[in-house]
């Protein structure tokens, strides 16, 4: 029955912005979907709880400012932490939360990490496909009738309302670039703001915590990243500030870019 | 009285397919200059976890509990309209309403705009008018979603799709 299977949809403002759940329960009864939508929701909420920087009393906030040690942080702050290494070492160093001029910040990663949960809990409550969407920062499980994999617009950089392109997409997608927020990307290695001439990064594979912290790595190492991503086991496409696009091989996209 | 459901193109077709966004589009250049101008977002402007009255979850097969604002008598072209829920975003929040003519999507205006920064109300006049030529033109959109930060159209799509939610019956 193509196009014609339940979805069930929620939109949660949390974390600083509006996340989109779409769910397909193949089955599942109804009852379970609103409770697994809830938890997923817990899931995000609990995140801004322990990670946002934009209120002072949280458990990242209060670890920055010294004030508490990491192990009175809850296990959380840990996995995190853990991810931001792996991440860090996985992006050759261009992700690195530890050299920004504020001190540790992994909020560039945060996002991703909190969808990727939420996803995963929708997963693991029998939902059969599922897809979560934190601003632009998107974690699919499953499949939807409709097609045989989830497709995704990436967004120019130029216009909300146009496409760079439009893939088939398995797992995650993360997109980072200066042109909804301003310049607010670091350049660890430069010690400046970015400035490799990238108006858009977008990362996709299996884990979006990872790939969210690669495309904004890329924002700042601009195609010399690329060869890093596909070594790390993920597929890339840059928008460029002239305009140009560039992709790792393997990128999924559908239409021209 | 059964209303006829409101079924944009295919209900497996989600929120931002409504509001559709195009692989190229006429309007580009009246917007990029405003989007890429320094959009500067501080901590002070940033609601994080503010709640608004918008979290509204919807189903394809739920009965939704709002009933629509305005009803014209059943019928194929029955014109039938709906206020969206208030949805905040980091530069302030808004509301959409739409008009629905039996199961197609003839208009939506914004009915609510409050916004914080100086900055963005200025890019907001330039991406409002463009917001509603595209839900109104992309209702055959064939994507799940979007990959990129917009937190203004984000804000845009779930209430235009708690709108259509209330019109659904």
């Amino acid at each position: 029955m193509r196009g014609g299977e339940v979805i069930y949809r929620h939109a949660e403002p949390v974390m600083g912005t509006v996340v989109s759940i779409e769910v397909r329960p193949h089955g599942a009864p109804m009852t379970l979907t609103r409770s697994a939508v809830a938890a997923a929701c817990a899931t995000l909420h609990r995140a801004d709880d322990v990670f946002s920087l934009y209120r002072p009393d949280t458990p990242l906030a209060r670890l920055r400012r010294g004030e508490i040690a990491l192990e009175d942080c809850p296990p959380e702050v840990t996995e995190v932490i853990g991810l931001c290494e792996r991440a860090r070492t996985a992006s050759d160093g261009w992700f690195d939360p530890w050299s920004l001029p504020d001190g540790f910040d992994p909020t560039g990663l945060v996002k991703g990490w909190a969808a990727r949960e939420a996803a995963r809990g929708l997963q693991a409550a029998g939902l059969g496909a599922g897809m979560v969407n934190a601003a632009g920062d998107i974690a699919t499980f499953g499949t939807p009738a409709e097609w045989d994999a989830w497709r995704i617009g990436i967004r120019s950089p130029e216009s909300p309302e146009r496409l760079a392109c439009v893939i088939e997409l398995e797992g995650a997608i993360a997109t980072s670039g200066c042109y909804e927020r301003g310049p607010h990307i670091w350049d660890v290695r430069a010690e400046a703001p970015a400035r490799a001439g990238v108006a858009s990064a977008s990362v996709c594979g299996p884990d979006l915590a990872l790939a969210d912290a690669l495309a904004t790595g890329l924002v700042a190492a601009g195609d010399g990243g690329l060869e890093t991503v596909r070594a790390a086991g993920y597929e890339a496409l840059l928008v460029l500030e002239n305009g140009q696009t560039v992709t790792t091989p393997g990128f999924p996209a559908l239409a021209a870019v | 009285m059964k209303r006829a459901p409101i079924v944009l193109t295919s209900t497996a077709f989600g929120v931002v397919a409504l509001v559709g966004y195009h692989a190229a589009g006429p309007h580009a250049s009246a917007l990029a200059g405003a989007s890429t101008g320094s959009l500067k977002v501080s901590g002070s402007t940033s609601q994080t976890g503010t709640g608004s009255a918008g979290a509204r979850s919807a189903s394809a097969t739920s009965t939704p509990a709002a009933p629509p604002t305005t009803a014209a008598p059943a019928g194929a072209s029955a014109t039938r309209s709906a206020v969206g829920s208030d949805m905040q975003y980091p530069f302030g929040d808004l509301a959409v309403k739409v008009t629905v003519r039996g199961s197609r999507l003839v208009d939506v205006t914004v009915v609510r705009h409050n916004v914080t920064d100086p900055q963005s109300a200025m890019i907001d006049q330039y991406a409002m008018p463009l917001l509603r030529t595209q839900a109104l033109s992309a209702q055959s959109a064939r994507i799940n979603g979007v990959s990129g930060a917009s937190y203004t159209s984000a804000a845009y799509q779930q209430s235009l799709q708690s709108a259509l939610d209330k019109l659904k019956a």
